[in-house]
């Protein structure tokens, strides 16, 4: 053997492979045809669902999308067949992912942190992971029954509006975007925590070599390297958030279009009931009362398109940072 | 390295955030605990079990009826007979894509594959219910259902297109991502030489992969299928969408009509009774509702471990 | 260390002062819930109102049935409750039912079956599920099994259809339950084969046939001059007679060319201001 050469068997032509290959499925038991045949099936059938739901939203969008939809408020009677577009859900839609981002990424970064370099006691870091899988494992609609039990106490009348006779109506723009950030914190913590322990421990050590703290580390040397897996974790949360509708139903109050709750400007949004492009699709289907179904395909096709370009910003931002981030994302589908 | 004050602080602060997610899942707990409380102290557990309609019954109490008396096991079998469906076919067309991605696609189609699984994944389940109450729904009402067939049924349900079958096919649909994605992670942990000494042993590539990739990662299939389940038990809009608004317990015994008939599941119950949750009965039965799918979630958590711990010596990795 | 002493004292102020402002700019809201078929009535009075009191009042409508805004009202977890019906044995006492406007059921069917007209025996015989077939309808021009739909328990209006057009029968509970009339009205209208029943707001629109009763077309002329049965009154209900922003409402439906004008567009007006109905 020459020094060099390699050990690998002579290459076959593309042609010369593909012929055996197809040649040797014909000599195989039938047991296992019929697998090679199901398998096919399988793997075309899942191309083509997901190919035919694209291209029916899209037909359906394009045919029912004005610009005017966009930047109309929805008619304020239930009946949603006249005019009137949904500006007032979309801009739900912004205020959601908004608010259940700001809350949700802080949370979950200083929670994976504490986990990963402090974790003492080690009783309370277990609980505390049990606690966010017991989150992310949940399903959103008993999170948003849990979330208006919780806010329908007196404490958190501030939160969304007490009735004339004392009883907290516990629905607002702040109370879903709380719930949200929750559904969104599992997905952040999961890609913080696989990449804080994805690096390398040498970086720690020289940095408190050079005699830093353990906080200055976090802050000048981990956080910097994590920064793209944080973001993969919050966009991943954020679109989570977008096609959540459970939550929304339950605890924005399905008010078509978003009506502030007291004067002050800011505050009184959070604080009032309102829509999304998800509850404003299921009141426009047959199952709700707005009656037209042909807005509700312009607003899913609006909804697509946003996940879709969620979707490739995921998987770019996830090429330039480490591949841990990558792994949480695929494994809380 | 000596431990700062600063240090100190920030593990404290660091800490006390990190206990708040914590915290707020207790408050949480407590806070249905209380208010579930009447349905349970009320009958114990017998309104768990069958006799009534289940309609008739809510509606009852949301009427005002003064005491709480309910039976939703129409409810609880309608989430198992979805679930349990959907997840079954799901188990089986996901392992048979890993095996078309793994060994048979070709190299541009595997490389769309993956798009194609995580685009599944993430429509939102409105959508999913939009396509079926508005293609599906009409589809099997109209096409599949024949009058003869209704005429059979008449007498105990109307059938109307939305009911076991599009809700199944839409709940199969949402959930296979799951279970495929996780198979194929696993599959790329298992070492290659595995499968190619199977192949030298004269084992087609197919029959290798199910006897010694898939078997090794069993694991990671009942984690998957765990998942899956939970995630088509808490399915609430979607299913709400399709099922057919009526709390029915399909019957096996009417044969192919089975999968028309209409039911209702135990997720899209809390949704349906959205608005009268602010009558005492009503609220106290959904957020019991709500405390059982929890709980089952925790159950197949639990058990996927169990299975998992004695699958350990085919584990590959933690 | 100074420095982030003042900023968390700075953050802490500004709490305050947001948490102290919503208290200056208070504005009155008046919740309601209850009758999804006095909704659309509701959310037009409620607009009129509020732009004639240059928002100092706000409204939050939301439904569920008649029988969940009794029950709100009474708990006082809304200010007023809507109502389709009048108030009947089982209601919480101590209730005041204010009418404000009469309204009519009508019995559907999809508009692509021009039934005419319907006997009260032959009414009462498809929704309790004597008759299946629409080819035992004479007129019908629907063929097979028939679809009957109907409204959740909790409905106002399913109690005036059972009382003045089932002749006090109720419906059979092979019915498909729908939970408000918007959603009573999409069934009916995409089912070929379905028939039911809704308020007048709803019946009259495009998509559904209005089938008369008895011979009696099922409008609003043959309403008021009485010839037809199908007739009851939307209630205002509160705990207690009325008071503060909720009297001036109700008293401004009751009694303002405004709320007149509104109530004439689909509905029917009381006659004169009618006395309150009390609860038991």
């Amino acid at each position: 053997m020459v020094a060099g050469e390699s050990t690998q068997p002579p290459q076959l032509s593309a042609r010369r492979r593909r012929a055996g290959r197809r040649s040797a499925v014909r000599s195989w038991r039938l047991r296992d045809q019929v697998v090679w045949l199901l398998a096919w099936l399988a793997g075309t059938m899942l191309c083509l669902v997901a190919g035919s739901i694209v291209v029916f939203l899209a037909i359906k969008g394009i045919a029912y999308l004005r610009p005017s939809l966009l930047v109309r408020s929805p008619s304020p009677s239930a009946n949603q067949s006249g005019s009137g577009g949904f500006l007032d859900p979309l801009i739900g839609t912004l205020t959601m992912a908004a608010i259940g981002t700001v809350v949700a990424t802080p949370l979950a970064v200083a929670t994976a942190l504490w986990i990963v370099e402090y974790g003492r006691p080690r009783r309370l870091a277990g609980l505390v992971e049990t606690a966010v899988e017991i989150v992310a494992a949940t399903p959103d609609i008993v999170l948003a029954i849990f979330g208006l039990a919780l806010f329908q106490f007196g404490i958190f009348a501030p939160l969304s509006f007490r009735a004339s006779s004392g009883g907290v109506y516990g629905r607002s723009f702040l109370a879903a975007g709380l719930m949200m950030s929750l559904i969104a914190l599992p997905l952040t913590y999961a890609a913080t925590r696989n990449a804080l322990r994805a690096a390398p421990s040498q970086l720690r050590e020289a940095s408190y070599a050079l005699g830093k703290t353990r906080v200055a580390t976090i802050r000048r040397v981990l956080l910097p390297k994590v920064r793209s897996d944080i973001a993969t974790g919050a966009t991943l949360g954020l679109g989570r958030i977008i096609g959540s509708t459970a939550i929304v139903v339950l605890l924005l109050g399905a008010s078509l279009q978003n009506s502030p709750q007291g004067g002050v400007p800011l505050l009184g949004f959070l604080r009032g009931t309102g829509s999304t492009l998800t509850s404003y699709i299921f009141e426009n289907s047959p199952s709700g009362e707005g009656n037209a179904p042909q807005k509700a395909y312009a607003a899913a096709f609006v909804l697509i398109l946003i996940v879709l370009i969620l979707n490739a910003a995921v998987a770019r931002i996830a090429r330039v940072g480490s591949g841990a981030a990558a792994t949480a994302g695929r494994l809380s589908l | 390295m000596r431990s700062r004050r600063s240090d100190d602080r920030a593990e404290r602060l660091l800490g006390t955030v990190a206990c708040l997610t914590f915290v707020g899942i207790v408050l949480m707990v407590v806070f249905v605990t209380q208010r579930a409380a009447p349905t349970f102290s009320h009958e114990g557990l017998s309104w768990l079990g069958a006799g009534g309609d289940v309609d008739a019954q809510i509606g009852a109490m949301a009427n005002g009826a003064a005491s709480i008396h309910v039976r939703v096991w129409p409810l609880i079998y309608g989430s198992l007979l979805t679930s349990g469906l959907a997840v079954l076919l799901a188990l089986a067309i996901s392992l048979l894509t890993a095996i078309f991605i793994v060994d048979l696609a070709p190299r541009r189609l595997r490389g769309l594959m993956l798009p194609v699984i995580r685009l599944l994944a993430s429509v939102p389940s409105v959508i999913y219910g939009l396509i079926g109450i508005l293609v599906l729904v009409p589809f099997v009402g109209n096409d599949l259902i024949t009058a003869g067939q209704k005429e059979s049924v008449i007498n105990v349900i109307q059938l109307t297109g939305a009911g076991l079958l599009v809700s199944v096919a839409i709940l199969t649909v949402m959930v296979t991502p799951i279970i495929t994605a996780l198979t194929i992670e696993a599959l790329a942990a298992v070492p290659r030489s595995w499968h190619e000494g199977a192949v030298a042993l004269g084992l087609n590539p197919v029959r290798a992969t199910i006897a010694v990739s898939l078997r090794a990662i069993r694991p990671a299939i009942v984690a998957a299928t765990a998942l899956a389940a939970a995630r088509a038990l808490g399915e609430a809009i979607a299913v709400d969408m399709v099922s057919g608004g009526k709390a029915f317990s399909p019957n096996l015994a009417d044969g192919v009509i089975f999968v028309y008939e209409p039911l209702r599941t135990m997720a899209s119950t809390i949704i349906d009774q959205g608005e009268n949750l602010s009558v005492p009965a009503v609220r106290s039965t959904v957020y019991a509702l709500a405390l059982l799918l929890m709980f089952s979630g925790l159950v197949l958590s639990v058990a996927s471990r169990l299975i998992r711990r004695s699958l350990r010596k085919y584990e590959l990795s933690s | 260390m100074r420095r982030r002493r003042h900023l968390t004292a700075a953050t802490l102020a500004v709490i305050a002062a947001l948490a102290a402002v919503p208290a200056a700019y208070a504005a009155s809201t008046i919740s309601m819930s209850g009758a999804t078929a006095s909704f659309p009535l509701l959310e037009l009075l409620a607009g009129r109102y509020s732009s004639l009191r240059h928002g100092s009042v706000h409204f939050k409508i939301s439904q569920g049935g008649a029988s969940v805004g009794i029950a709100d009202a009474a708990a006082g977890r809304v200010s007023i409750g809507n109502s389709s019906r009048a108030p009947q044995t089982g209601d919480p006492s101590g209730l005041y039912f204010y009418p404000i406007a009469k309204y009519f059921v009508c019995i559907v069917t999809n508009s692509s079956n021009k039934l005419a007209n319907l006997t009260g025996a032959q009414a009462q015989q498809i929704f309790t599920g004597k008759i299946r077939n629409w080819s035992q309808v004479p007129g019908a021009t629907a063929t097979g099994p028939i679809d009957v739909y109907s409204r959740t328990s909790v409905a106002g209006v399913l109690t005036t259809f059972q009382n003045t057009l089932l002749a006090s029968g109720k419906v059979g509970s092979f019915a498909t339950q729908e939970a408000s009339e918007g959603l009573m009205q999409n069934a009916v209208k995409k089912d070929a084969s379905g028939i039911g029943f809704l308020s007048d707001y709803f019946a009259l629109a495009k998509g559904v046939n209005a089938v008369g009763y008895a011979g009696t077309a099922c409008d609003v002329a043959n309403v008021v001059s009485g010839a037809y049965p199908g007739v009851s009154d939307f209630y205002e209900v509160t705990k207690g007679p009325a008071s503060g922003q909720n009297q001036a409402f109700i008293h401004w439906i009751q009694s303002s060319a405004a709320a007149r004008k509104i109530i004439q567009s689909n509905w029917i007006p009381l006659g004169k201001i009618q006395p309150v109905v009390k609860s038991a």
